[in-house]
């Protein structure tokens, strides 16, 4: 075990993903709790395709740059997300039957380009993240998304608790509300992007929602939530690199979603609020 | 005495489509005003829009000492996510938003304030339990300590008792009153005529496109509930009995 520690430690890309996901647990963590929270959990895995078509064509006009990606994946993130709630406020339509149908042809445009571009594109660590990938820029972006992130939520955490517990009392009292929402939503668009060079589009929602989901199931307070789905994130992306390290041909995306996703079940199995909870008669909420 | 809000020729409605038209009214400090009316006569609608939540299609809405920086709200119970992880001190102190520090916890004054608001909405004792565990008249008299911190000159509630026992229902009467005599105003939406005629100074009802205003005596009589379609003429005959002239009791 410490061999393969040592091992592991004496490669500087290993260094950097595990410096790297450390960060990003930090970030990703109050952001999938809030998800969760606010039931937009599946909004969140929608939100990780939407931003496809930006960052594919940041990818085909200025190849694999950070800064190509960041802002080929904000301008299509935001751009949904305003859209969503445009849509939400002024039709028929409910927020997540609109999100549904712009995600969808957002992901549609996104895999038509991608396939245009042809075989030059590394469709695997596109979609599934390469521990190879992360290089002094990804850091940098990784850090500076944490940076705004914590910030950003040390302001608004308690309008956001206001606007997710009591959204009708949340409107009544607040001239700008959507500020709130938006500013959320930005958050998350940020977060997918800083997680997308280590998970891959089709995996980086997952670190945000089963820490935050396997976390529901042991606390009943938000502080407790934060702090374990922190936890877990980090636990994830540790152990979930270890395997990737180990398996070579084992992109590092799903290593780190599959703790996750083990952490996830065994809460469920375990956890006072979970299924435990339930046969001993555990009032859950 | 000058009125906290003024009312002008008010048309409410969605679109091109009006629920009423032709309201208007004054609400004083220390009233209480009753919104009565069938289902879909426009009450929460009449409530949305003086919080600014929706517009009008005609009319104006004064202020004539100016809007009140925080106006206090209680929505429909249908509304609240009951599952959220915080304690009923927690949703209490939400009333007192705008003296929030994002970088400090509640002070000291803000902490005893919801203590009081509990004690007064009589759950001091389940502060620390969290929402979930509540029951639903328990969790109504949580929100009522949030509207109690919210320390507002108007006060507007969204069928308060809907989900509550009269022993609640009655405490939390009590409540209104202690506002009343406070000289705030409150505006809350209502089913229950006999609390109306009890606990109310002014009643607006609403339905069959029509708006009337004015004092609970003279609204609330027979011939009016039947022609604004609250209630059925045999209804109306059977609440009012032995009673010539006069309002229902």
């Amino acid at each position: 075990m410490f061999d393969l520690i040592t091992e592991m430690f004496s490669y500087a890309f290993m260094r950097r993903a595990f410096v790297v996901t450390t960060i990003l647990s930090a970030s990703v963590a109050p952001v999938g709790a809030f998800l969760v929270l606010r039931r937009l959990s599946l909004a969140g895995e929608a939100m990780a395709h939407a931003i496809t078509p930006g960052v594919v064509i940041g990818f085909v006009t200025a190849g694999l740059s950070v800064m190509s990606l960041l802002f080929g994946g904000l301008i299509a993130g935001l751009g949904v997300a305003v859209l969503t709630a445009y849509l939400a406020r002024n039709t028929i339509l409910r927020s997540d039957a609109s999100l549904a149908s712009l995600y969808l042809i957002a992901l549609a445009v996104g895999i038509f380009i991608l396939s245009a571009a042809g075989s030059a594109v590394p469709l695997k660590s596109f979609l599934f993240g390469s521990i190879l990938g992360v290089d002094d820029a990804s850091m940098i972006l990784v850090g500076g998304v944490a940076t705004v992130t914590l910030v950003t939520f040390a302001l608004i955490l308690r309008p956001l608790i206001m606007s997710t517990c009591d959204p009708v009392f949340f409107e009544s009292q607040f001239k700008r509300p959507w500020i709130v929402d938006q500013g959320f939503m930005f958050l998350l668009v940020l977060n997918l992007l800083a997680a997308f060079k280590t998970l891959g589009t089709l995996m980086a929602v997952g670190l945000m929602i089963l820490p935050a989901t396997a976390a529901r199931y042991w606390s009943g307070t938000i502080t407790a939530q934060l702090g374990l789905g922190f936890i877990f994130s980090l636990l994830s992306c540790w152990l979930g690199l270890t395997l990737s390290y180990v398996m070579p041909e084992t992109p590092s995306g799903p290593a780190i979603v599959l703790v996750a996703g083990a952490i996830f079940v065994l809460s469920a199995l375990f956890g006072p609020l979970g299924l435990r909870g339930q046969f001993n008669g555990t009032k859950k909420p | 005495m000058t009125p906290i809000v003024t009312i002008e020729n008010l048309c409410l409605g969605f679109g091109r489509l009006s629920l009423f038209d032709g309201l208007n009214c004054d609400v004083k400090p220390g009233s209480i005003l009753a919104v009565v009316g069938a289902n879909g006569s426009g009450k929460s609608t009449f409530v949305k829009t003086l919080l600014g939540l929706q517009s009008p299609i005609e009319g104006r809405i004064e202020w004539p000492t100016g809007k009140p920086a925080e106006i206090g709200y209680l929505a429909q119970l249908t509304e609240f996510d009951r599952r959220f992880p915080i304690r009923v001190r927690d949703l209490a102190a939400m009333g007192a938003w705008q003296g929030f520090n994002p970088f400090a916890g509640l002070n000291k004054t803000t902490r005893n304030r919801v203590d009081v608001a509990l004690e007064m909405a009589g759950i001091l004792d389940l502060a620390d339990h969290p929402l979930h565990t509540l029951s639903g008249g328990q969790l109504q008299r949580a929100l009522f300590s949030r509207v109690i911190m919210q320390d507002a000159p108007l006060i507007l509630l969204d069928e308060p008792f809907s989900a509550v026992d009269q022993y609640t229902e009655q405490h939390l009467l009590s409540v209104i009153e202690t506002w009343q005599s406070e000289g705030r105003a409150v505006i809350m939406v209502l089913h229950d005529l006999s609390a109306v005629l009890d606990h109310c100074t002014h009643a607006l009802l609403l339905g069959n496109g029509r708006a009337s205003f004015g004092t609970v005596n003279d609204i609330l009589t027979p011939d009016r509930l039947v022609a604004q379609g609250y209630m059925s003429s045999s209804q109306a005959s059977w609440m009012f009995r032995g009673q010539a002239n006069g309002g229902a009791r």
